[in-house]
């Protein structure tokens, strides 16, 4: 599978504050990355880095194999993009603001016409865009920017502003972009749940460093799900597993075990009914991406 | 070369479909007009009081007066109006997404900035024609002189639209780019009474002092009378510099800002 996106030490400093630090970011073709991360950790200027809207303080881009700063103009032709806020001329209706980018970028009109009916608005392309609710606005963003159908769509925050209904369609857009367009999307996002439901790959960046990046999978893989136990006594428990290696939290009426396979989990039963305690529980606690992406980013512990 | 002058052209077509319900040109024209009532009815007083002074030189002089007052704050509103719909939809952002050329935007606008001030001086010497001829002025239409007077007050456009487009762009809030607008106009209004040396770093001071009249008072009296067209050059060519450094000074600027 081709690279679309390579970032070698990619970095961003304003004045001693370091936004992006030596990033290595890795979007490969026909996937759906998501890019997480707090506020503040350095996602948006990593995207303008990319469409070229930052300037790098060190490091490199690279989109579709080439070096963006000497192929600036041959690149851009081919990503579409909606970064931070959507922009729009408020004074103009949806189908004039279609035509900007149709003039820009010399697309024919049944493109301007799909993106329209892709994203619902074809009912309202002759309203002036300041009368258009935030959800209308930022779906003629998600217009504008597949409006030449590129090779690359890069999305941030694509769902701001947008109802249950409205996420939910989008989201069922980006999800069919990769086959029915042959695009790949680079998508950041704080609805973690977003991320999890559409992205075929992941990076996790905070405070301007990535903390993991590669496949969704893996990393459910890398975080199995915790073990809870509960016995009759769990504090003897504790103190009895603890005695075999196992060391268990007590979080309310539960002993939990983090990381752990199979064979630790039988042992871990074997251990207590040796001893002859009552095991009245044990369940699987499933990880979601937010907690894995907390566990990250609030104690940057545990990474692959 | 060809690409740069298609991107120019795109970016041009584009400013002046952007311009669409901004009713940027009925707000030039109502100034215009309004100056131009102004002069007209000052100018018809004067002739009714005075018979033996009426003629094509106080008329342009008078003109090229008000034109320090009025056309800075024409050219700062017409600036204003077609870089505020960038900062108002975030848009500048969108259009370098957009593969546009930073340089290319820039002179997108400054051209269609400078087109328009150009049609408000045309509409002013047409009015200034029709009103010497509907009021018997003596002596026929002076073309040279309106050609002269054209070309002065285009030249003092520019320049001031250069300014006024680098603080547009570069300040969001347009509060400021009309307030340096009526502060031109008021240098442009009062150039005349200063020193000669603060005068020549006042472009506002332009619009006067390319006139092809000058003015003089002799006691109570004011006189008229033609400027030679060679001892303006080497100011026209100053301020032409000016605005062409002001110009790329303000691209500069405004182009390395990161979106």
């Amino acid at each position: 599978m081709n690279r679309i996106i390579a970032t070698h030490n990619l970095s961003k400093r304003y004045g001693n504050i370091d936004r992006v630090k030596r990033l290595h970011l890795s979007v490969q073709e026909g996937e759906i990355y998501g890019f997480l991360g707090p506020n503040g950790a350095g996602k948006t200027t990593t995207l303008k880095m990319i469409l070229g809207l930052v300037k790098p303080t060190e490091g490199k881009v690279f989109v579709f194999g080439k070096e963006l700063e000497a192929n600036r103009r041959r690149i851009l032709s081919q990503i579409g993009s909606l970064i931070e806020s959507p922009s729009f001329y408020g004074h103009l209706t949806g189908l004039e603001n279609m035509r900007v980018i149709q003039k820009l970028r010399d697309l024919p009109d049944q493109n301007i016409a799909e993106a329209l009916r892709i994203v619902r608005l074809d009912k309202h392309k002759d309203k002036k865009v300041e009368q258009y609710s935030l959800g209308m606005k930022q779906r003629l963003g998600i217009a504008m920017a597949l409006a030449s159908f590129p090779r690359l769509l890069i999305l941030d925050e694509p769902t701001n502003g947008l109802d249950p209904a409205g996420i939910g369609e989008i989201r069922e857009l980006i999800r069919s972009l990769p086959q029915r367009y042959e695009m790949t999307v680079l998508l950041s996002s704080h609805l973690l749940s977003e991320i999890e439901q559409i992205a075929t790959s992941v990076g996790i960046i905070h405070d301007g460093s990535m903390l993991y990046q590669g496949r969704m999978e893996e990393l459910f893989n890398h975080h199995r799900p915790a073990i809870a136990f509960k016995t009759t006594n769990n504090r003897l428990a504790r103190e009895l597993l603890a005695q075999h290696g196992l060391c268990p939290a007590l979080e309310g009426d539960r002993l939990v075990l983090n990381n752990v396979s199979d064979e630790q989990v039988a042992e871990a039963n074997r251990i207590l009914v040796a001893a002859r305690m009552d095991v009245l529980r044990i369940e699987e606690q499933t990880r979601n991406l937010e907690s894995i992406f907390l566990e990250m980013t609030g104690r940057e512990s545990g990474l692959p | 070369m060809k690409l740069a002058m298609r991107n120019m052209r795109t970016a041009l077509g584009l400013e002046w479909y952007k311009l669409r319900r901004k009713r940027l040109f009925g707000m030039v024209l109502l100034l215009m007009l309004a100056e131009i009532a102004w002069g007209c009815t000052a100018s018809g007083m004067s002739f009714s009081r005075h018979p033996e002074h009426a003629g094509w030189e106080p008329l342009l002089a008078m003109f090229a007066s008000m034109n320090g007052l009025f056309m800075p704050i024409a050219a700062a509103v017409c600036v204003s109006r077609i870089c505020d719909m960038e900062h108002k939809g975030n848009t500048w952002k969108l259009l370098l997404t957009l593969n546009a050329g930073r340089g290319a935007l820039y002179a997108a606008k400054y051209v269609t900035a400078s087109i328009i001030m150009t049609a408000a001086v045309l509409l002013q010497a047409l009015a200034i024609a029709a009103f010497g001829a509907v009021n018997g002025l003596e002596q026929p239409v002076p073309l040279l002189l309106l050609l002269r007077f054209f070309a002065g007050t285009v030249l003092a456009n520019m320049a001031v639209t250069a300014v006024q487009q680098w603080i547009s762009l570069a300040v969001p809030n347009q509060a400021f780019a009309l307030a340096l607008g009526m502060i031109g106009g008021f240098f442009g209004i009062v150039a005349d009474l200063m020193p000669r040396g603060v005068r020549a770093m006042l472009i506002w001071s332009s619009y006067t002092g390319f006139s092809p009249v000058t003015q003089t008072f002799a006691g109570e009296t004011a006189q008229f009378a033609v400027r030679d067209m060679g001892s303006l050059l080497p100011a026209m060519a100053g301020v032409a510099a000016a605005g062409a450094v002001i110009y790329l000074a303000g691209c500069f600027h405004v182009s390395r800002r990161e979106g």
